[in-house]
């Protein structure tokens, strides 16, 4: 055994071995660090060698995976040691400890440049070895040219010269700059002339990186290349160290190979001649031989040859006889060249023309699938799903299904989401889909994503033909002994939606199948849970008798989930409850869902927009894709938050028959409903439509609720949080309602405020609506404005008293005097027979209310802002920084929304936003916006604001400014939950309407 | 381009961790874990590329060889052939063998700088610098004369 050559170090090493387990080990080295570090601080009495040898241990101990966070000095100051084995050791420890942005790095550069550019050859290797493994920008800068001349000059050992190459490669890396493109093509190609192999090798190295980033600029090079291909296949002039079990430098091969597949085409008829005369003699005379290294190297040369071919986009024959080869490999037992095969012929698929031939080597690939060997079974299934059409998607797919369950964890979820897009895309008919999910999710529920089973949903929703089939496949599938609860859901929905189509099958009455479902529910999580509720009121009322003991065992199963811990479970059956109690008039509402409008498949528009790269598509980027996808569907869900899955086909106009539940009912807040939405995305119902917030006028209607108070204080939570979630929204919303304004922004348990208001000119009129939602009488009400001074507000009585369950309203009319940017506020009271209750308001008298959007001719509007900008200066201009950071286009919007009229292409420069709008105070005065922006830093912007009325110019300023600085987040209206305490001033519904405005 | 060569011993115990990218210690020692983790498993007849996707970043390989109680592992990314790369670890076997005159784990333990050496001569900034057992072989005496 040949030892280090230092004592101490051996000794060292050997005690780290026999440490008996990792705490002594861990004893051992932190005593040498010690150790180390005393030494290093008593720096003066160290000999070389001692320093040497200490320099090694931290590397030792750093390998082994211990923090060494001292003595990078000591090591680095090594490079600096004249005496040659210092120097060496100072190199390589440096190179392995340090990383290229270390500071101590800094300090060498010059003795690195030194030696680099001295005498001494060893000196020179150790200097570019170094440099090219951890050079960092400032070493590029500084050692490009020296580095450079070592390459190409003749005096150079090629030990050396293939040094310098490798580390130019480095430099390059760090800052392309290095290399000027001008002269660099033709050095490169007199670089190709080199017959030492091993330069040629760290050349070919360098043509790759500089090709791979400029192609053109390297075209002289492609003969070169092509004439080192012949001199190693027809072993012209390889000296015998340069064979690798006989084969010319498969390294150099495999490496000129790769740098022609950096040009896009090749198309001198002569260079391609040779070029295929040489990858024809490849692909010919390679043969399996029994010496496992020697095939290895045949193979390396054979397969960078096919890929060069495929590249080429040769001539069919070609192109067959590859496939002919890639059918062979795949099909040989030794396990690297199956496993190239496989992956080879997965970028063969890109090839045009030649899909037919390797489908006939369909079924050894599926003999890989089941390989033991994962890295064989993931080619095998990359190529399976690439290969697959609608011809073979059967089998392929029913393949698939087969191995799910017994392929291993690693490999399922990414099995799960090929079988489920193969059989989307492929389906030869929609009832082998459905089979083709449902046994997915029987097989594999665990990695089945939503995505998946609401796409089944959408298919069988979207085909009057499959739902009868669907409903009943799923019904089989909750029979069988241990159900996924994936498959809970998918069959409760369909059972709700279709099971009475099944109604005369044996086995499917309407009992038997609400018992089958109902048997899963003790056990189901909560969103399940939810669906099944929705589930069971559509079997109930679907069924053409009512069964009196269905009945009364889904109405129990309803009273019983009243008290549910989860608001959404706890909401729907209370309400089912409700309407299941009318009975057959409900049917309407309870109605099979809508046909979803036709759109294409989160999953599959991910796999089309990754098409492209389909065939090397990886495990990770599947798993990428997938997590994309269903983030699409998440963002999609966002415009139908809010729309009841059961109520979607509820006219608006049958709101209010049956109790003002139903508005209510639509504060779904868990996420049971919204992972349910995602389906249910239909455009059909627009958002605001089924809003409570920006509702039709009747649903100002006061929601009176049951007397049970836990469910009113929860929908009331419930809707004022997504109020708070839509505010953003909402806020737009208002502010651009510019005739009229309907809102009803805050309700507690007793008390409910609605508010109306008109606006025409400098007038509006509001109408509060107050709702006592108590059985107990609202003692002295007080509702007093106090008017900001510019605005004239006249207050019509309120009423001392409001009556249980009962509403009053109450006008207010409004004048605007003067520009201001101050709020009315509402200062309301009343009495809960209790305590005194008390609250600030501020209404949203804004004063964008107050301004109309004015358009003018490019020229008048030319002309008035140069009226304007002439004295007396009426051009108000500030530089305002923090803007929130918006496109320009929602920037554009959000003025809009400010009732201001934006007149695109008015200004030159794309940056920027002008517009006009008429403010109405006593006398309507016409404003010039202008916004500047920066695109280079969209947190500032230049503000111009232009009137013949100063104080108007200045109010509006401020008042754009507000809304470019802070747009209202959901943070702001947060209703009380409870009753709100005098104390409570302007948080609880204060806070909330300020939040509006 | 070679992004890490590493030799560990069949029990996970690092013989020479050599990276070419920059890369924190701590995740230099959780890439060696991982890569063990992700060798130990596999049996003697498996193919010798490994997917670490997981690992290294999308599009990245282990190819790797048993030799007794050693595994010589090279990580690369898409742009090295993996059959050139395999030929690659037997040429630093073949070189430590000429070296140390049958090479073991031991010399290679007690020598690691001398492994060091060679594996700079072998691969330098995730290129192939040399490829011909001889030449490496003279270059490494040199620097140890």
């Amino acid at each position: 055994m040949a030892l280090s050559g230092m004592r101490g170090l051996s000794v060292f090493i050997s005690d780290v071995r026999n440490c008996q387990n990792k705490e002594l080990e861990r004893a051992r080295v932190d005593k040498e660090l010690a150790n180390i570090r005393t030494k290093f601080k008593n720096d003066k009495g160290l000999t070389p060698y001692e320093k040497k040898k200490y320099v090694w241990k931290m590397l030792y101990i750093f390998m082994l995976g211990y923090d060494v966070d001292f003595g990078h000095m000591e090591a680095v100051s090594l490079i600096s040691a004249p005496k040659y084995a210092e120097k060496q050791v100072g190199y390589i420890v440096t190179s392995s400890l340090l990383n290229e942005n270390h500071d101590f790095l800094r300090l060498v550069i010059n003795t690195v440049r030194n030696d680099i550019i001295g005498r001494n050859e060893t000196f020179q290797c150790l200097a570019l070895t170094m440099v090219g493994n951890i050079g960092g920008k400032e070493f590029s800068e500084s050692l490009a040219p020296d580095v450079q001349k070592l390459l190409i000059s003749n005096s150079c050992r090629p030990l050396v010269r293939k040094k310098a190459a490798l580390c130019l490669l480095r430099l390059y890396r760090k800052n392309p700059d290095v290399v000027s493109v001008d002269g660099w093509a033709d050095r490169m190609s007199q670089l190709l002339d080199e017959r030492e192999i091993g330069v040629l090798t760290a050349v070919m190295s360098l043509l790759v990186a500089l090709v791979a980033n400029n192609p053109d600029a390297y075209w002289n090079c492609v003969s070169k290349c092509v004439r080192v291909l012949e001199r190693l296949t027809r072993s012209q002039d390889i000296p015998q160290e340069y064979t690798y079990y006989g084969i010319p430098s498969p390294w150099l091969q495999v490496k000129t190979m790769r740098v022609l597949q950096y040009f896009p085409a090749i198309d001198d008829p002569n260079i391609r001649r040779s070029l295929f005369e040489v990858l024809q003699r490849v692909l010919m005379g390679t043969d399996a031989v029994k010496n496992i290294n020697k095939n290895n190297a045949t193979h390396a040369v054979l397969f960078e040859a096919l890929a060069l071919v495929m590249h080429l986009d040769a001539e069919k024959d070609m192109m067959a006889q590859c496939v002919g080869l890639l059918g062979k490999f795949i099909a040989v037992r030794e396990p690297n060249i199956r496993y190239l095969g496989l992956e080879n012929m997965t970028r063969m698929l890109m090839v045009s023309d030649v899909q037919e031939s390797i489908k006939r080597h369909q079924v050894q690939i599926i003999t890989s699938l089941r390989d033991p060997d994962i890295s064989i079974r993931r080619r095998s299934l990359d190529l399976l799903y690439g290969m697959c059409d609608v011809t073979n998607a059967k089998d392929i797919v029913e393949e698939l299904l087969q191995y799910l369950t017994t392929a291993d964890f690693a490999i399922r979820e990414e099995l799960a989401l090929k079988a489920a897009i193969l059989a989307e895309k492929f389906a030869p008919d929609l009832s082998w889909y459905v089979d083709v999910i449902l046994q997915l999710i029987e097989k594999a529920g665990d990695f089945v994503s939503d995505d998946i089973w609401y796409r089944v949903v959408q298919f069988v929703t979207n085909n009057d033909d499959l739902q009868p089939y669907a409903a009943a496949k799923a019904r089989d599938f909750l029979d069988k002994p241990a159900v996924h609860e994936t498959m809970v859901k998918v069959a409760g929905y369909l059972l709700g939606e279709y099971s009475h189509l099944l109604s005369r099958r044996p086995g499917c009455s309407p009992k038997e199948v609400f018992s089958i479902i109902h048997d899963k529910f003790a056990t189901v999580s909560t969103p399940t849970k939810a669906i099944l509720l929705s589930a069971y009121i559509k079997i109930l009322l679907h069924s053409q008798t009512v069964d009196p003991e269905l009945q009364n065992h889904v109405l129990a199963v309803f009273r019983k989930n009243e008290t549910y811990l989860d608001a959404e479970v706890q909401q729907r059956a209370s309400e089912y409850y409700a309407l299941s109690r009318k009975g057959p008039s409900m049917v309407d509402v309870m109605a099979e869902m809508p046909k979803f409008p036709e759109r294409q498949s989160a999953l599959l528009k991910k796999a089309e927009d990754t098409e492209v790269d389909v065939a090397d598509t990886s495990a990770t980027k599947l798993r990428l894709m997938q997590l994309t996808s269903t983030a699409v569907v998440v963002a999609d869900q966002k415009p139908a938050n809010g729309v009841h899955p059961a109520l979607t086909r509820v006219p608006s106009g049958q709101r209010n028959i049956e109790a003002p539940t139903v508005p209510v009912a639509n504060g779904g807040q868990s996420p049971a409903p919204v992972d349910f939405l995602a389906i249910e995305a239909a455009p059909t119902h627009s958002a605001p439509e089924s809003s409570p917030l920006v509702g039709p006028g009747d649903s100002l209607a006061l929601a009176l609720m049951d007397n049970q108070a836990s469910t009113v204080q929860v929908s009331s939570r419930s809707g004022s949080m997504r109020s708070a979630e839509k505010t953003a929204a909402f806020f737009m919303k208002i502010l651009s309602f510019r005739q009229a304004d309907y809102y009803f922004p805050c309700y507690n348990v007793l008390l409910q405020i609605g508010l109306k208001a008109e606006w025409r000119g400098n007038q509006g009129r509001i109408v509060l609506f107050l709702g006592n939602k108590h059985t107990a009488p609202l003692l002295s009400v007080k509702a007093v404005i106090l008017p900001p001074r510019h605005m004239q507000l006249l207050t019509s009585n309120v009423p001392d008293t409001i009556p249980p369950r009962a509403q009053v309203q109450c006008p207010v009319e409004v004048t605007n005097l003067s520009p201001s940017r101050e709020i009315p506020v509402l200062d309301f009271s009343y009495n809960n027979s209790s305590a005194m209750v008390s609250f600030k308001l501020r209404l949203p008298v804004i004063m964008s209310k107050f301004l109309q959007g004015a358009t003018l001719a490019p020229a008048d509007y030319i002309a008035r802002w140069k009226a304007l900008m002439g004295p007396p200066n009426k051009l108000l201009q500030e530089v305002v920084r923090g803007v929130k950071p918006l496109p320009l286009q929602e920037m554009s919007d959000l003025l809009g929304s400010l009732h201001v009229a934006i007149a695109p292409g008015y200004d030159p420069n794309v940056n920027n936003i002008v517009g006009a709008a008429t403010y109405f105070s006593e006398n309507p005065t016409l404003c010039l916006i202008r916004i500047e922006t920066d695109p280079a830093d969209r947190t500032q912007i230049r503000l111009t604001v232009g009137t013949p009325d100063t104080s108007v110019a200045l109010e509006l300023k401020e008042y754009i400014k507000e809304r470019l600085v802070d747009i209202p987040s959901g943070a702001a209206p947060t209703s009380l939950p409870g009753m709100p305490s005098p104390a409570d001033d302007l948080v609880g519904p204060a806070a909330s309407l300020a939040g509006l405005i | 381009m070679i992004d890490a060569v590493l030799v560990m011993n069949t029990q996970g115990k690092p013989r020479l961790a050599k990276f070419y990218k920059s890369l924190s210690p701590v995740k230099q020692q959780e890439i060696v874990r991982k890569v063990y983790t992700g060798l130990s498993s596999r049996a003697e007849h498996f193919c010798n590329f490994v997917e670490a996707d997981e690992i290294f970043g999308a599009g990245t390989k282990l190819v790797y060889k048993h030799f007794a109680t050693l595994y010589f592992v090279f990580v690369i990314d898409s742009g090295e052939s993996e059959l050139g790369i395999l030929d690659l670890i037997q040429v630093f076997v073949e070189t430590l063998d000429s070296i140390f005159k049958n090479v073991c784990e031991l010399d290679i333990v007690f020598n690691f700088n001398k492994v060091n050496t060679v594996l700079d001569e072998i691969v330098m900034g995730g290129q192939v610098v040399e490829t011909n057992s001889t030449e490496i072989v003279k270059s490494v005496q040199e620097i140890f004369k």
